[in-house]
């Protein structure tokens, strides 16, 4: 501890403090900026939630098995819900550039399933291929390949419609 | 304590030092963090309401309304994204200071774990409250975040629906996205006010506000900095491209170069880490292993007069009905659950006075671990013991240092648990008993680890709070010493008082202000 200050140095100081303080709460509120992306990498975000198909066909139940649960409940077929598991394969100018096998939600697997990626790839012209397989087989019965030019910062989104025939690119 | 945790005290203390000697104790920002931290609250949520009421929730219209407010041409609107967008970071950044601060004082453990377990929620709605704000200006650092907060959220494995579809493309996004969003950004600061009148229940007299000096010079500084560094808004907000680098507020977004660096996962489990860590934090050891025995009321010589009550920091003593059969109406009860065992409330109680006959004296409210009357024997064993023509009994605060050191041939030294734990007269029965002069020493001005000991032993000693000095008493021959872990300065205080014993010839100063205080 220290002998007082003499006031016009007391104010210099807390001029200097608060000066202090506000070029940290003003720099910090927008600096440094942030590199998200290189200088020529676009950007690719695959999403989508899709369905797979029923796993296992409905069948008609016995009327042994009918006899064995109460009344109420003697439903003539039985069709589980699960679903099958949906894989996807992505490939960017020939090369695998991702590939999931993605479970239904759900405790009984009935749900969609669901992808979202997001991923830095370079700018520039691309071939994308995308294949889907929804059904218990595994066996790819969705496709699509495009060519896209991609600016840098540009984003495509690889989304996947049932209603609009399969896989849909968007780009801006 | 470790060799990290010393130099951070290090550090602590010479920031405490510095500002002291820049805006002097009372009005030291760094000892007033939590009160600057909600009086930035209080002005965000004040120029929120401004705000909103400027605000067009609608995809066309949440980007508008920032550009009307920074383009406006009076520069009103800038002040007030200024202050709105500044005060909350100055916000955030004034509660991390505060608890970094807390923690370096140990200020989680004790009777203070209340306070510290309550703040805890506070970081984690501040944040959220900060960073919805930051979305609806609806501009390419608002869809950044957006997206990389929903990509973080949805990496919990607690539902497969996913966030960040929400933002993929503008056909997605619907109006009600900035209702719902507005209603949370609300919503927090409310559970903020909420939380932060938990989070002082247990403590006494507790200060919401900074001193005004403090209040008007950082109201200032914001409304400066809004002005010349105006708040701006990007480009709208863009679903097709992103920019390679961006300006965020890394007050509130810091999340998001954190997730990109470790994962989400990483992110989501160090967040659990750290609030489960600070969470914890209360069950650390004590730094000494001193147990602290809550103080204990003696009703036989308790009259019920409230000093206790009134001078407690932490609300832990209060008035009850009598349980014997003294005339007067109540008698204090200790809640030991909330007792620091500062004993602060013995220095309040009229009953302790050394003067009274007897050897087994006893207060009407004591600490089991050093009784008044121990107190007593202390001083008049180690007066005794002393040589030399001017005796001086140091009465240092266990907390603020060990002045131990300061012990010589003249010079006695009693260590209490805080400085107010001493009523005023044990200053005169010291002198009465042969001592020159009497130093109090004790925590930083305004620093006391107890809250309030230097701010009660000051005004006791200037007769403004009971039990106060007696007027006849010789004031120049008492000092006060508020220097902290800084022996020297106690030391000095110790030599100048000496030299001020010895060199007195004319009679006691009978004048309050006569009392030496540093």
């Amino acid at each position: 501890m220290s002998s007082p200050l003499p006031a016009p140095l007391r104010y210099l100081l807390q001029a200097l403090a608060y000066a202090a303080f506000a070029a940290v709460v003003g720099y910090f509120s927008s600096f440094p900026l942030y590199r998200q992306l290189g200088d020529q990498e676009a950007v690719l975000k695959l999403s989508f939630s899709h369905s797979g198909q029923l796993k296992f066909a409905c069948r008609e139940r016995s009327a042994q098995e009918l006899a064995k649960v109460e009344p109420n409940m003697r439903n003539k077929m039985d069709c589980p819900r699960e679903r099958a598991a949906v894989l996807v394969e992505l490939d960017m100018d020939g090369k695998p550039l991702y590939r999931v096998n993605t479970a239904p939600l759900g405790l009984r697997m009935d749900g969609a399933a669901t992808v979202y990626r997001r991923l830095a790839i370079p700018a520039g012209a691309h071939q994308f291929s995308a294949r889907l397989a929804d059904g218990p087989d595994g066996v790819i019965n969705y496709s699509r390949s495009v060519n896209v030019n991609l600016t840098p910062g540009q984003v495509l989104i690889i989304d996947f419609l049932t209603g609009s025939g399969g896989f849909v690119f968007t780009h801006s | 304590m470790t060799t990290v945790t010393r130099l951070l005290r290090t550090a602590d203390e010479l920031a405490t030092g510095t500002f002291d000697r820049a805006f002097k104790a009372a009005h030291n920002p760094w000892r007033h963090l939590g009160a600057l931290a909600f009086l930035c609250l209080v002005l965000v949520v004040l120029s929120g309401m401004v705000a909103y009421a400027l605000y067009d929730t609608s995809v066309s219209g949440a980007y508008q309304s920032g550009l009307r407010l920074q383009n406006d041409p009076s520069g009103l609107g800038r002040l007030l994204r200024g202050l709105h967008r500044y005060g909350a970071d100055a916000c955030m950044l004034l509660t991390l200071l505060h608890l970094a601060r807390e923690v370096l004082r140990g200020h989680f453990r004790g009777v203070r774990w209340f306070s510290w377990l309550t703040g805890i929620p506070l970081l984690w709605l501040l944040w959220i409250a900060g960073i919805t704000g930051l979305w609806l200006l609806w501009d390419e650092r608002a869809i950044f975040s957006v997206t990389a907060t929903a990509e973080w959220l949805q990496a919990l494995p607690l539902s497969g629906e996913l966030l960040a579809r929400n933002f993929l493309t503008a056909d997605t996004l619907n109006d009600r996205f900035f209702s719902l969003i507005m209603f949370v950004h609300i919503g927090m600061p409310l559970l903020v006010l909420a939380a932060m009148w938990v989070h002082v229940q247990r403590v006494s007299r507790v200060r919401i506000w900074p001193p005004r000096s403090l209040t008007r010079a950082s109201l200032a500084m914001l409304a400066l900095l809004a002005l010349v560094v105006p708040v701006l808004s990007l480009g709208q907000a863009n679903t097709g491209y992103v920019l390679q680098r961006l300006s965020i507020d890394w007050f509130f977004q810091f999340l998001h170069p954190l997730v990109d660096l470790l994962s989400a996962q990483i992110t989501w489990l160090l967040a659990a880490v750290l609030t489960l860590g600070l969470a914890l934090l209360p069950l650390l050891p004590a730094r000494d292993d001193r147990p602290r025995v809550a103080a204990r009321v003696d009703p036989a010589n308790c009259n019920g007069c409230t000093r206790c009550v009134a001078d407690c920091p932490f609300g832990a003593v209060t008035m009850v009905a009598r349980t014997d059969a003294s005339r007067h109406p109540a008698q204090a009860q200790v809640d030991s659950a909330l007792c620091a065992a500062c004993g602060i409330c013995v220095g309040a109680c009229p009953s302790a006075t050394p003067f009274r006959r007897g050897d087994a004296i006893v207060s009407g409210i004591e600490m089991p671990q050093t009784p008044i009357a121990a107190l007593r024997r202390e001083l008049q064993r180690k007066l005794s013991a002393l040589n030399g023509a001017k005796k001086i009994v140091v009465f240092g605060c266990r907390q603020a240092s060990d002045f131990d050191a300061l012990a010589d041939a003249a010079t006695a030294v009693l260590t209490l648990e805080c400085a107010a734990m001493l009523p005023p007269s044990f200053l005169e029965y010291a002198m009465h008993l042969g001592a020159s002069g009497v130093l109090i020493a004790g925590c930083r001005e305004s620093d006391c680890e107890f809250r309030l000991g230097d701010r009660w032993v000051n005004e006791r000693l200037l007769g403004q709070r009971e039990p106060r000095l007696r007027k006849s008493a010789p004031v120049h021959r008492i000092e006060l010493a508020w220097s902290g872990r800084d022996m020297l300065y106690a030391g000095a205080a110790v030599t100048r008082l000496r030299s001020r014993v010895l060199h007195s010839t004319g009679p006691d100063a009978h004048h309050r202000e006569g009392i030496h205080t540093k």
